[in-house]
């Protein structure tokens, strides 16, 4: 009887390197007014653009005798808007200190190692799917997954990856995806796959019924009928070769 | 514990003032102390709604601002026992709405033994409407049988949560309702209007109640006696029932199904 070997128990921790998809925050001046004015003014019409991203700031352009910002306040102002600032790069060491003092790490773009294993100071508001965690060498980015109906007016963006909605996209609502774009339920808003104008990427959906969808900047809206096969009913959008969305019933 | 009640719906003109006065006087109707705020600062007219419009002396905004205390400004109603209005006041604007002026109303109103807090919210997503709904434990979305009301009340349920205090905090969140109003069964029978399943697919919540079109309405808003009060019409009936199912009764739905006029009917007229 051919003896059934048994699998071996996976370890309980396991070390692989990754890299994280993240925000630079370039800092050109460490004036309080000035960024200040400019945080609000960024944010003012999307204030939900970023869903927890983590960020880094960028001090190499700030003139070498600069004082150091605010880092508490600074942290806070882009955590309050979705961004997890944990670390600043390239300070110079007065600055990184501060920066320290305000329970930043300190990075140096020479050795981006830490990076990947530092562990997240800032306790996030909203946990990323543990995707990250899971060794999965191929998918460097976790894909973005919503479950609530997304409603007219609202807008979530998937950076560097694709995005699944399980629930309904509706009239004025806008799904954006670095990547591809899932949603099995109604599409209904708009659709904009290959954000970054990633030419490969395309959208699917169980109910087609969208107001526009775009890939990598290519765009159709739907004021003409669409076709019957298609229309409510499970579809895929793609780019052809001459730059052309093409529809086809799934 | 007071349960405040935001009733709102993005677009005007719905009956979001109709139905903050027919639920508020239909809660106290069934012995709860209620409390009806108006948030239309600038727009008043839930007073004349409730009939109480010659008995305003202070509002509002002067309680927020100081200049008058809760029991100055709250006007009993004179047809249902338990129920008290604090109406907007109609020479500001809504910069005058701040959240810590709001919710020191709405602790007061707690203190002071209220159960349940109607608030009917302005048109809009601006600052009044925001403030109408910043405090909500639940919310009613008033929504007429058509497109534009729909779509309005889609961005509404978006804002409710992401900028409620339950939202913010990351609390439970708002308890939902979707009110149809204005609703008439033999345009919706025929395609001229969407029908409430139309309405209740699209926006995903649950349904509270249909209330019919219906010229009591308009007839109650002149009187300034809330619909719900026009005794055995459709209108006041569908209300009744909302209010059941709110407090967790089961009643069917009714005045939604369209028959066709028989052939008496069709000869000798009639409503």
């Amino acid at each position: 009887m051919p003896r059934r070997r048994e699998p071996r128990p996976a370890p309980a921790l396991e070390l692989k390197t990754t890299r994280l998809a993240g925000i630079q925050v370039i800092l050109n001046s460490a004036e309080h007014a000035a960024l200040a004015t400019h945080i609000s003014t960024l944010f003012a019409a999307t204030p939900d653009f970023f869903g927890g991203e983590a960020a880094v700031f960028e001090c190499g352009r700030l003139p070498s005798d600069a004082a150091s910002p605010d880092w508490a306040w600074l942290a806070q102002e882009l955590q309050s808007r979705g961004l997890n600032p944990f670390a600043v790069q390239n300070a110079s060491p007065e600055l990184a200190a501060a920066a320290s003092r305000a329970g930043l790490l300190v990075l140096n773009a020479a050795a981006p190692a830490p990076v990947a294993a530092a562990p997240e100071p800032v306790p996030e508001p909203l946990p990323e799917p543990a995707a990250a965690l899971v060794p999965q060498p191929a998918a460097p980015v976790p894909t973005r997954i919503i479950d609530k109906p997304l409603r007219s007016g609202q807008r979530v963006y998937a950076a560097g990856g694709d995005i699944v909605v399980l629930a309904a996209v509706n009239p004025g609502a806008e799904v954006i995806a670095d990547g591809s774009i899932h949603v099995y339920a109604p599409l209904k808003g708009r659709a904009l796959a290959g954000a970054r104008g990633d030419v490969t990427a395309r959208i699917f959906t169980t109910h087609l019924e969208a107001e526009l969808v775009s890939i990598a900047g290519v765009y159709r809206t739907f004021d003409t009928a669409l076709d019957a096969t298609v229309a409510k009913k499970p579809a895929q959008i793609r780019l052809a070769a001459a730059s052309q969305i093409v529809i086809e019933p799934l | 514990m007071a349960t405040i009640i935001t009733i709102t719906s993005g677009k005007g003109g719905v009956g979001k003032t109709t139905t903050s006065a027919s639920i508020a006087s239909g809660l106290a109707m069934r012995g709860f102390k209620t409390a009806v705020i108006d948030f239309d600062v600038g727009l008043r007219n839930l007073d004349l709604i409730m009939g109480c419009e010659r008995r305003v002396v202070y509002d509002f905004v002067n309680v927020i601002q100081g200049d008058a205390n809760l029991h100055q400004a709250l006007i009993k109603d004179k047809h249902a026992d338990n129920l008290f209005v604090l109406p907007a006041s109609q020479t500001r604007d809504k910069d005058a709405l701040t959240e810590e002026g709001v919710e020191k109303v709405l602790k007061d109103l707690e203190h002071q033994g209220f159960d349940y807090i109607v608030c009917d919210s302005p048109a809009g997503i601006e600052h009044g409407a925001v403030m109408a709904l910043t405090f909500a434990d639940e919310a009613i979305v008033v929504t007429n049988p058509e497109v534009s009301s729909v779509r309005d009340s889609d961005r509404i349920l978006g804002i409710i949560q992401s900028k409620s205090r339950r939202a913010v905090e990351g609390r439970e969140p708002v308890k939902e309702h979707l009110l149809v109003t204005r609703y008439s069964p033999k345009r919706a029978h025929e395609g001229e209007m969407l029908t409430y399943t139309d309405i209740q697919e699209l926006l995903r919540i649950p349904l509270l109640g249909v209330i019919p079109e219906s010229e009591a309405v308009l007839h109650a808003s002149n009187q300034g006696i809330p619909a719900i009060h026009q005794k055995d019409t459709p209108v006041a009936d569908a209300y009744l029932d909302a209010i059941g199912r709110f407090l967790g009764e089961t009643h069917p739905l009714r005045f939604v199904d369209h028959e066709k006029p028989g052939l008496l009917k069709r000869l000798f007229g009639g409503k």
